[in-house]
């Protein structure tokens, strides 16, 4: 057993490293009294953990000889970590001497409680970074602003990340290349809010999602494309699109290859179309759906046509809507036995620009109109002081808008006064005080001075962190008569804030990485293996685990629900794939879930997809997916060198991959993670790469029975779900109030945040672990709230 | 799913629209300092293989001119007169060094740099400048871009990069200053804008309208940044000014477009499209996009990681469906050792492409690759011990008459992969003293 300890202690080393040591500062006098109660358990310190743990070898950076017990804030970073590996049991390690139970937990609640103290009486709430807006707050922001969807996708790069996020300020950007298109989507915003009437035509290109190709059971030219088209119909697309001005603009329709070795169809219509978003939808009339008189008319000596398959079937009939209206009606030829479908579909325009059009963003913009020459400075003014206020998220001074003006007369003396404002919002959209958060120092604060935040920046925390973009006028208001920070005032905001349509950005933004579901985009099943697997399945699993989220915050739920519901949403298509029975149609509904296998996050495609590889499902990955995004306790990544797992065993013999995996783990490198990953990752294996349930893998039986180092013994889906909620509680809710302070504060935590999560789960817990209260609780926490100026 | 397409095209030739109809060379196109008589402008080009390599089928057995064609350089033969390839050449600063795991990301930060990157997910991110920037503040002097930092895989969209290291240090090779990395452009459709321009038309005067319109935006936002700037502290300020650098050097841009603008006719391209989906027409629309960025001289200095360090790709195409990663830790199973060999050579006969390309391109008296040169590696020498010594290095190319290709040379083991850059900024005219780890030049190079 001895000479397993060593590989033990390296493995767990990165664990360690999760919490650098960045010492709050030590403060003499108040300090000793709190840590009053820990030295009397230096002893059970020196019994169990000395060993390993001193100024010679100083495992994981480590000494308890180093260590002040009368001052537990001097090292508040070593005694935190100290804390974790007592209240996660991952130390003393497996087979060394541990101390009692009731031993152990004394010291950690004696030692918890002085690090809060130690924490409160000498707060450091950290200090975020100047924030670049990432993706996904600059085209929320600018949706907010000026009522426009950019899309922004297609037009801005993916963001670094950093601590599973894309919001962290540290790692947030600029190089010369991000300037240019930030440069170049400035002014194509401006074009389009505006309706520039000197817009040059061009063509935008929309593609439906093709599946693989597959023998799947129902290729998408027989369904309903898209709720927004009409039931009696099948295949085509329907998408978005923004028409700029009123105008006329041309749609041209490509069909797939309909005859062989023939070029595929082009069908094009020219029309009017009134300036703002637009729902373009290209679809085909069911056959079914067919009149009568339509049937083939032959002439002649008529042939049986139903029983020759051979002869020249009907043209299909593909209708072009916009907003539903049906525009025009196209007639496909046909080849026999293939359905023609929509191949792509190309907007060009504007031509004939007839006039700006009536827009949401006009509206928004254009809070007065200059009737006469003389008025127009002043509505200049007044409307780019309006737009500045809310794009810099501050009152706005003389300052701000004198540059702004100028630009406003360049584009007045060129054009109109349209072409002002234009111009101005332009170059507004470039300027740092929109594409930078900015907080400021107190002036003249001393160094390592600790200060609540303006009540500006907290408007802006509060609607970046809950809607990934700029506050809006209810809280520059409260900001300005300076309420905001009044607790009261506060919390009725966070609760308004979390009903707003906006907050789906926690989904989204928050939940969409925590949670990986992000990478569900890009997952590709092997279309060999899981033939049902689409494009269609794929959006169901995403917008399943969507709506699931988004319930558990709107309707007050625990996030303890989110592992331990017992319902979730479903449409036909999904429901089929879970063997839900009598559910119909292409919409989501909310269903009640009485397989205690299926019901939460664990028994979600979307999760159990992005947690398996293409070609099978991967019990470590799975395992490792739980230990790092629910129990907050991830595996250090395997060393190099890592010896493979074997198909076959030395006779020959084909091994199950419980078998490999078992020969893995008698390796005691590979034991000190895989004992904890594997069982895991076992329990969910009815869930096939897809999710689908399954008794038998191939043709071996299952064994989803599992148990933890710690000697916690549970089987299959149900009994994980039931031993996390049990056993590993605070654990989870430990990990998930971590990820929102992260992802909250835009930076990674640090060891002095940790007595603020304590906090921020201690007055969860008083409201049943509830995700708006523990999302309450971070707003009103000290990291959140507070800032501390640089150096000691 | 959604693209815009130029409606003006008149000619296209990029390879991933599926048409292969090659952009004939206008002479007009040819940027005039590199007309007849003047001295050949020289091009750097830095691609990255992933992982590192099966490194017996990489390195040749004979040192010198007689080296033979391994079996993973075979797309490499008809380059042979001008490519020189290197062995025992090392980055160790890639290696752990007490950092524990993430030799990926290391292998990925030290190519260019030399320089140990801090282990972190965010705060204080640092690494070193990378060789290919050292050459792009000089070389940048000339060109409308500094440099371009092109790839093909799209960043990770959650759940982490590497081990406790940041997306930063895995999204490129490439850093401006110790702080700033420089990520890659992975969309042919920005990459072309980025060349280009946005606008309605590729007719220089309209492009340099446009131009003149930023420039008056970028005063406003440098004024900004200074009014903000004075109220932030020092450890604040970094982030405007990395804006800041970047808006000078939008600026110095527009100024080398105004000088150029007589001289200097962009070819009428047609605007690719969104990212394609194979692997392949991905690569060779953004390699043929590299050529049209040196032949029109819009820069000097290209990086070009195909795949990143530690890439998981799956290449089915050759039908190795395993994951990349995945299979470089392949414990001497032979038909795993197979598989990754086949990846290493699919990958040199992408970089072959560019090469090609680089040849069939005159430039002045003879062609681009004459003018070029191309420092093709990897930061990890055996992927499946994850080693960061005897790396896959070769350089590629004639620069301009400074390089004695068909040589295989062997330095001691451990030898820094600076040392030959510093080489290479010698030859590209940007002579430092040194940088990262650097110990001095390589002789013979």
């Amino acid at each position: 057993m001895r000479s397993v300890i060593p590989v033990i202690l390296i493995a767990l080393i990165p664990l360690a490293s999760a919490q650098r040591p960045t010492a709050a500062p030590a403060s003499t006098g108040i300090s000793a009294g709190i840590s009053a109660g820990i030295s009397a358990h230096k002893a059970l310190t020196t019994q169990y953990c000395f060993g390993c743990h001193n100024k010679k070898t100083k495992t994981a950076g480590l000494a308890f000889d180093a260590l002040d017990y009368t001052n537990v804030g001097a090292d508040a970073a070593a005694w935190e970590k100290v804390l974790r590996k007592l209240r996660t049991g991952e130390m003393p390690p497996p087979g060394l001497p541990r101390p009692k139970v009731p031993a152990a937990e004394s010291f950690a609640t004696t030692l918890e409680g002085a690090l809060d103290k130690a924490a409160e009486a000498n707060p450091n709430p950290g200090r975020p970074a100047v924030h670049r807006l990432n993706r996904a707050e600059y085209s929320n922001a600018i949706r907010d602003l000026l009522a426009l969807d950019i899309k922004s996708g297609s037009s801005l790069p993916v963001d670094d990340s950093g601590y599973g996020f894309d919001n962290i300020a540290d790692v947030l950007s600029l190089s010369p290349a991000l300037l240019e298109r930030y440069m170049s989507t400035a002014r194509l915003v401006a074009a389009l809010a505006i309706g520039d009437m000197k817009m040059k035509p061009s063509e935008e290109q929309f593609t439906p999602l093709r599946d693989p190709p597959s023998n799947f059971r129902r290729p998408a030219a027989i369904e309903r494309a898209s709720e927004d088209l009409p039931f009696n119909s099948r295949g085509g697309m329907s998408f978005e699109h923004y028409f700029p001005v009123d105008a006329e603009y041309v749609i041209r329709i490509r069909a797939t290859g309909n005859a062989q070795n023939a070029p595929p169809p082009i069908f094009e219509h020219r029309i009017p179309v009134k300036a703002g978003l637009r729902t373009v939808g290209v679809t085909f009339l069911r056959e079914s759906a067919r009149a009568e008189q339509e049937a083939p008319v032959i002439r002649g000596a008529a042939p049986d046509t139903t029983a020759t398959p051979r002869s020249q079937p009907l043209p299909a009939e593909m209708d072009l809507r916009i907003d539903g209206a049906k525009i025009k009606r196209f007639q496909v030829p046909q080849r026999a036995g293939a359905r023609t479908d929509v191949a792509n579909i190309i907007i060009g325009g504007p031509y004939n620009a007839t006039g700006r059009g009536e827009t949401p963003s006009r509206g928004k913009i254009f809070v007065c109109r200059p009737a006469i020459a003389k008025d127009e400075e002043p509505c200049a003014k007044t409307i780019l002081s309006t737009l500045t206020r809310r794009a810099f998220r501050r009152s706005v001074s003389e300052t701000d808008i004198r540059p702004l003006m100028a630009f406003y007369q360049r584009g007045r003396s060129e054009g109109d006064f349209d072409s002002g404002i234009q111009k101005a919002l332009s170059a507004m959209l470039m300027s740092p005080d929109f594409l930078f958060r900015v907080e400021q120092d107190p002036k003249g604060a001393a160094p390592g001075t600790v200060y609540r935040i303006s009540d500006f920046e907290l408007a802006s925390r509060l609607s970046f962190f809950l809607w990934s973009s700029i506050p809006d006028d209810t809280l520059l208001k409260l900001a300005e008569q300076g309420k905001l920070k009044d607790p009261v005032v506060l919390r009725q905001q966070v609760t308004r804030m979390l009903a707003d349509p906006r907050s789906e950005a926690l989904t989204t933004n928050f939940a969409g990485q925590w949670l990986h579901l992000r990478n569900l985009a890009t997952s590709k099943p092997d279309p060999q293996l899981f033939s049902t697997f689409d494009e269609s399945l794929r959006k169901s699993f995403q917008q399943e685990t969507e709506m699931f989220f988004t319930s558990i915050l709107r309707e007050n739920r625990s996030v303890l629900d989110l592992l331990g519901a017992n319902y979730t949403f479903l449409n036909e298509r999904l429901a089929e794939h879970y063997g839900v029975p009598k559910i119909y149609g292409s919409h989501f509904r909310k269903v009640a879930i009485n397989d205690p296998n299926r019901g939460g996050l664990l028994g979600q495609g979307s999760i159990l997809t992005v947690t398996s590889y293409p070609n099978r499902t991967s019990v470590v990955q799975r395992g490792k997916w739980i230990l790092e995004n629910l129990l907050g306790t991830p595996p250090p990544p395997p060393p190099p060198d890592i010896p493979e797992l074997k198909a076959h065993a030395e006779d020959g013999k084909v091994l199950t991959m419980r078998q490999q995996l078992e020969q893995h783990r008698a390796n005691p490198t590979c034991a000190s993670c895989h004992s904890r990953m594997d069982p895991i990752g076992f329990s969910l294996e009815n869930y096939d790469a897809i999710g689908k349930w399954r008794d038998k893998d191939g043709d071996s039986e299952i064994d989803t029975s599992g148990k933890l180092p710690d000697g916690k013994t549970f089987s299959g889906p149900a009994g994980l779900k039931q031993l996390l909620l049990a056993s590993y509680r605070d654990d989870f809710v430990a990990t998930v109030s971590e990820k929102l302070l992260t992802y909250a504060t835009g930076r990674g935590l640090e060891a002095y945040d940790l007595p603020s999560v304590r906090a921020i789960i201690k007055k969860a817990a008083a409201e049943d672990y509830r995700l708006s209260a523990l999302i309450t609780a971070v707003v009103e926490s000290k990291p959140f709230q507070m800032r501390r100026t640089p150096g000691s | 799913m959604i693209i815009t397409r130029k409606s003006l095209p008149r000619r296209a030739f990029l390879r991933g629209l599926g048409t292969t109809l090659a952009l004939p060379l206008l002479d007009s196109m040819v940027p005039a300092l590199a007309k007849g008589g003047t001295k050949p402008v020289v091009r750097l080009g830095f691609v990255y293989h992933a992982t590192g390599m099966i490194m017996d089928r990489w390195t040749p057995a004979t040192v010198g001119t007689g080296f033979e064609i391994t079996p993973t350089m075979k797309a490499l033969e008809p380059f042979r007169d001008q490519m020189i390839v290197f062995s025992g050449l090392a980055q160790v600063n890639g290696r752990a060094l007490g950092d524990g795991p993430g030799d990926h990301a290391r292998g990925g930060a030290t190519f260019l740099t030399g320089v140990h990157p801090k282990k972190t997910e965010g705060a204080g991110i640092r690494c070193g400048i990378s060789a290919d920037q050292i050459a792009a503040k000089e070389l940048g002097k000339h060109t409308q871009l500094a440099s371009l930092e092109i790839g093909l895989e799209s960043q990770s969209l959650a759940g982490g990069c590497d081990s406790g290291y940041s997306c930063a240090y895995t999204n490129t090779l490439s850093w401006r200053s110790a702080t700033s990395p420089m990520p890659l452009e992975i969309n042919p459709r920005r990459l072309f804008e980025r060349l280009f321009g946005d606008g309605d038309s590729t007719d220089p005067a309209a492009r340099l309208s446009r131009l003149q319109e930023q420039r008056s935006i970028l005063d406003y936002v440098a004024g900004s940044i200074d009014r903000l700037e004075t109220n932030l502290g020092p450890r604040d300020r970094y982030k405007l000014t990395e804006y800041l650098e970047a808006i000078r050097d939008i600026e110095r841009r527009i100024q080398k477009a105004e000088q150029q603008n007589a001289s200097l006719k962009l070819p009428v391209v047609e605007k690719p499209g969104s990212v394609p989906e194979a692997f392949e027409d991905h690569a060779k629309l953004m390699m043929d996009l590299q050529i049209l960025a040196f032949q029109t001289d819009l820069t000097r200095v290209i990086t070009y990681v195909p795949a990143r360090e530690g890439s998981n790709r799956s290449y089915r195409e050759i039908g190795v469906s395993d994951g990349h990663h995945s299979i470089t830790h392949h414990q001497n199973d032979a038909e795993k050792i197979e598989n990754v060999a086949k990846i290493d050579a699919l990958l040199v006969k992408n970089f072959a492409y560019l090469l090609e390309r680089l040849k069939a391109t005159p430039d002045g008296e003879g062609n681009l690759l004459d003018h070029s040169i191309i420092v093709y590696g990897s930061g990890t020498g055996d992927g499946n011990r994850h080693t960061h010594h005897d790396l896959p290095v070769a350089l590629v190319g004639g620069g301009a008459g400074q390089i004695k290709g068909g040589r295989h040379l062997r330095f001691p083991t451990e030898t820094p992969l600076n040392n030959l850059l510093l080489n290479v900024l010698d030859k590209a005219g940007v002579p430092v003293d040194n940088f990262g780890d650097s110990t001095g030049r390589l002789s013979d190079v």
